[in-house]
């Protein structure tokens, strides 16, 4: 399924290029943007790359895109580490935890787990906000804990494909701990799903971010994200449909980028692809 | 000149909820409960008019002259035709006398629940279930002639025992707020089956306006055990059934007294998301969008061959509302700073697409007391800048809390850009319907918001109270105010008209636009009110066709 070494290299190269753009955009953002993010050009709302000096154009208030796109990286990344990092860090030993007990405890977890699942990641950002006050990491947080179950759902079923492995049975017959499979044998062969439900969690967590905070719940109207860009270009689709484009590209990259990255990565790691790597 | 097209003023907010739609039960708190609803409800607005130049002729409540409602068209012939209409409020419940909510009256008034009396298109009172009425000359005792022949839809004739059950009731059984406009009611007394008899404590021009809203709405002695899930009325449509958060279907009263209906089944759709509602308008799942929640996209539906667009007028005013009474903001040099910083026009074009009124005070254009004040603080920063300076608040930083309603969200940006201009920064804060509530209307715990005060005639409720969350207080203008309530309808208009003047001089706040009554609808669709004049959406006069 994957082609030659250098071919697998030339994705984690496409991947860390795509990423390294959002994240030199957000960097610089602190220091330059053409324009200021709040500035509201009245003559010039809702123009067409280039009129008004705004290289991309403006939204349907007269703020400048590239600002907001530059300005929106840095929410982007606060999404990817705070709310992906959550589901991740702790959706991911649950899953393997809930794959590699007995049958009881599994259930258990599963059960618990679906009952988080059922739980509207609003109703979590309603709490939070309630209790820590709106603003742009509590509704991430309530994203994070949103997507927890998806992480466990998934790495439970990788994990239980990798314990019916002979190595793993090997391994137990030679007296290896549960704990100690779970790092050397279970992790690594799971990691692969672990960046496909990354990268998915991630496009989902951008546009959950944007639906907060039209509720409220999340950074206010002049606190730029991808995701508010894109929903509030929504009405503007059918007059000037540039709008929601350069949102729609920014997220694109954001998410290609990561996935790149994520498979890159992956084949680096991934001792299955390693041996492959070294038989003739 | 731009247009000035008005929308139902529920809409924002609804709009706003919509979109929040899923977020609880945000939807539907429309009117805040346990505070003064102005600011969500929509409520019944008044007179049409000229946008401008409002004719202060009658003042409405001038009863002792009323003719029988004038049929300003001919009503269509009753046909099997249906409607689908769509919302973005959905109610909660379906008893408005105990839960808050716009959505309620704006599905049930006028089209299930009926008064003795409702305002017309131009916002003039007239009759309903009352045929006449008159006014005793120290203006405190209302005789009203009722109906004959009327029954609700259980079978229960309408007599005046009902209309006195119906009005005691609100003091007694009634948990919404809007309630205490009631309280100014010394006694009601059935004189016979068809003469109600109804004493004030004090004069009032207020109170028989007041009897148009939901306040008036007319219950049977023995329909009341189950509102919240089968309201019983005598308007020309009966109650058939809600889906909660998706439709409610209402059916021709066969029985009705008056002229029936030309619509056989309605059905009001409420949709969580205007951009949804917008495609089921385009695609035909629905006819009319009560109120248009983006109109920015209105061109979408430029094709008059299948769509009309409705521009009328509504009573809601949009407020940039500033604490008169404490923080920075209680400075009056700071507030006309703030006046004179921003461009209205601008924000209106851009942020409403140019849809609505400038107003320069608390009035809607259609008031019989409003004066055109929308240029007493014309766009200029320098000035802004030179008050800012007097007043020693060079560096100014104020907050800004937003309710999630998209007038407010698209208003914001433009704002805060503006008032960066003169020096002063703006950290705004958006918050869920709840919490502006709690913090804003409740607490008065704000420096700026951004709200549309949708309620007809609420100058007291806004500016005569101080306790009301603008902390406004100013003794000359509750003066005026009680003075204009108690006074004849003339007096009422003087008095009145200084208040407004006062309310501008003082900036009290910054009226950035008065909200429109903006409809679309398939093209077939006829007899669309232009001015949302009450709290109602009036079915009874849509035909197809």
């Amino acid at each position: 399924m994957k082609g030659s070494p250098k071919h697998r290299n030339s994705l984690l190269v496409a991947g860390a290029v795509l990423i390294g753009i959002v994240v030199l955009a957000a960097v610089v953002s602190f220091f330059w943007t053409p324009f200021s993010p709040v500035f509201t050009d009245v003559r010039n709302p809702a123009a067409p790359p280039g009129r008004g000096g705004h290289l991309l154009g403006t939204d349907r208030l007269g703020r400048d895109t590239l600002t907001w796109l530059m300005v929106g990286a840095q929410t982007t990344l606060k999404v990817g580490v705070i709310a992906v990092g959550i589901a991740a860090v702790v959706g991911t030993p649950i899953g393997i935890l809930a794959g590699m007990t007995r049958r009881r405890w599994s259930e258990v977890i599963m059960r618990a787990n679906d009952v988080l699942l059922a739980f509207p990641a609003l109703l979590v950002a309603l709490i939070l906000a309630a209790k820590y006050g709106a603003s742009i990491t509590s509704s991430m947080v309530a994203i994070g804990i949103a997507s927890v179950p998806g992480f466990v759902r998934v790495i439970r079923a990788g994990t239980i494909q990798v314990m019916g492995t002979d190595y793993v049975q090997a391994a137990r017959i030679a007296g290896l701990r549960g704990p100690a499979i779970a790092v050397r044998h279970v992790l690594p062969n799971v990691f692969g799903l672990i960046i496909v439900q990354v990268s998915v969690a991630y496009a989902i967590a951008i546009l959950a971010e944007a639906a907060l905070s039209f509720l409220g719940l999340g950074a206010p109207p002049s606190v730029p994200s991808w995701g508010r860009m894109l929903n509030e270009a929504q009405s503007m689709l059918s007059v000037q449909p540039m709008i929601a484009v350069w949102p729609g590209l920014a997220i694109a990259v954001a998410v290609l980028g990561l996935n790149l990255l994520g498979d890159g990565l992956r084949d680096r790691f991934d001792p299955r692809m390693i041996t492959r790597q070294v038989r003739p | 000149m731009f247009r000035t097209p008005s929308l139902r003023r529920a809409g924002l907010v609804t709009a706003a909820l919509a979109l929040l739609l899923t977020a609880c039960s945000a939807g539907s708190t429309a009117e805040p409960s346990g505070t003064q609803p102005s600011a969500t409800q929509p409520s019944a607005t008044q007179p049409t008019g000229t946008q401008g130049s409002a004719a202060p002729t009658t003042a409405p409540a001038d009863p002792s002259e009323t003719d029988p409602a004038s049929p300003s068209s001919t009503p269509a012939p009753a046909s099997d035709a249906a409607l689908a209409v769509g919302f973005v409020l959905a109610p909660e419940s379906l008893d408005f006398t105990q839960v808050d909510g716009a959505a309620i009256p704006q599905a049930l008034l006028v089209n299930v629940y009926e008064g003795l009396v409702k305002v017309d298109d131009n916002g003039t009172i007239v009759p309903a279930l009352a045929k006449s009425w008159t006014v005793s000359p120290d203006r405190k005792t209302y005789t009203f002639q009722l109906q004959e022949g009327v029954r609700f839809s259980n079978g229960d004739p309408f007599t005046a025992e009902d209309a006195v059950f119906s009005i005691n009731r609100v003091k007694t059984d009634w948990k919404i707020s809007v309630k205490a406009k009631m309280d100014i009611v010394a006694k009601a007394v059935a004189v016979s089956d068809t003469e109600l008899t109804v004493t004030l404590k004090r004069p009032s021009n207020n109170w028989l306006y007041d009897m148009t809203s939901r306040v008036g709405a007319m219950f049977s002695t023995d329909g009341v055990a189950d509102l919240a899930d089968k309201p019983i009325g005598t308007g020309p449509y009966v109650f058939v059934s809600y889906t909660p958060g998706d439709r409610m279907v209402l059916e021709r009263n066969d029985g009705y007294w008056g002229t029936p209906p030309a619509v056989k089944t309605v059905t009001l759709r409420y949709f969580k998301d205007p951009n949804a509602m917008n495609n089921a308008l385009l695609t035909g799942d629905i006819q009319v969008i009560s109120s248009v929640q983006t109109p920015e996209s209105i061109s979408q539906f430029s094709d008059t061959s299948r769509f009309q667009v409705i521009d009328g007028t509504s009573t809601g005013e949009v407020l940039l509302t500033l604490n008169n009474g404490s923080g920075a903001t209680a400075d009056l040099k700071v507030r006309q700073a703030i006046s004179y910083a921003l461009d209205r026009k601008a924000i209106l074009d851009i942020a409403w697409s140019g849809y609505g009124t400038l107003i320069g005070s608390h009035e809607a254009p259609t008031d019989p007391w409003f004066t055109d004040l929308s240029g007493a603080y014309p766009f200029d920063p320098e000035k802004a800048k030179e008050l800012l300076k007097e007043a020693g608040k060079e560096n100014l930083t104020l907050r800004l809390t937003l309710p999630p309603v998209p007038y407010a969200t698209a208003a914001a940006p433009l704002i805060i850009s503006q008032l960066a201009d003169v020096g002063i920064t703006v950290k705004d804060t958006a918050v869920t319907f709840d919490t502006w509530i709690q913090q804003v209307l409740i607490n008065a715990d704000y420096d700026m918001t951004i709200i549309n005060h949708v309620e007809p005639r609420d100058l007291a409720t806004l500016w005569g109270d101080p306790t009301y969350y603008t902390r406004y207080d100013n003794p000359e203008v509750q003066r005026l105010l009680v003075a204009g309530d108690e006074g004849t309808p003339e007096q009422q208009v003087t008095d009145y008209r200084k208040v407004v003047q006062i309310l501008s001089d003082d900036a009290a706040s910054v009226w950035l636009w008065s909200f429109p009554n903006l409809v679309v609808a398939a093209a077939d669709v006829r007899g669309l009110a232009q001015n949302a004049v009450s709290e109602s959406f009036d079915l009874t006069t849509l035909s197809v066709g």
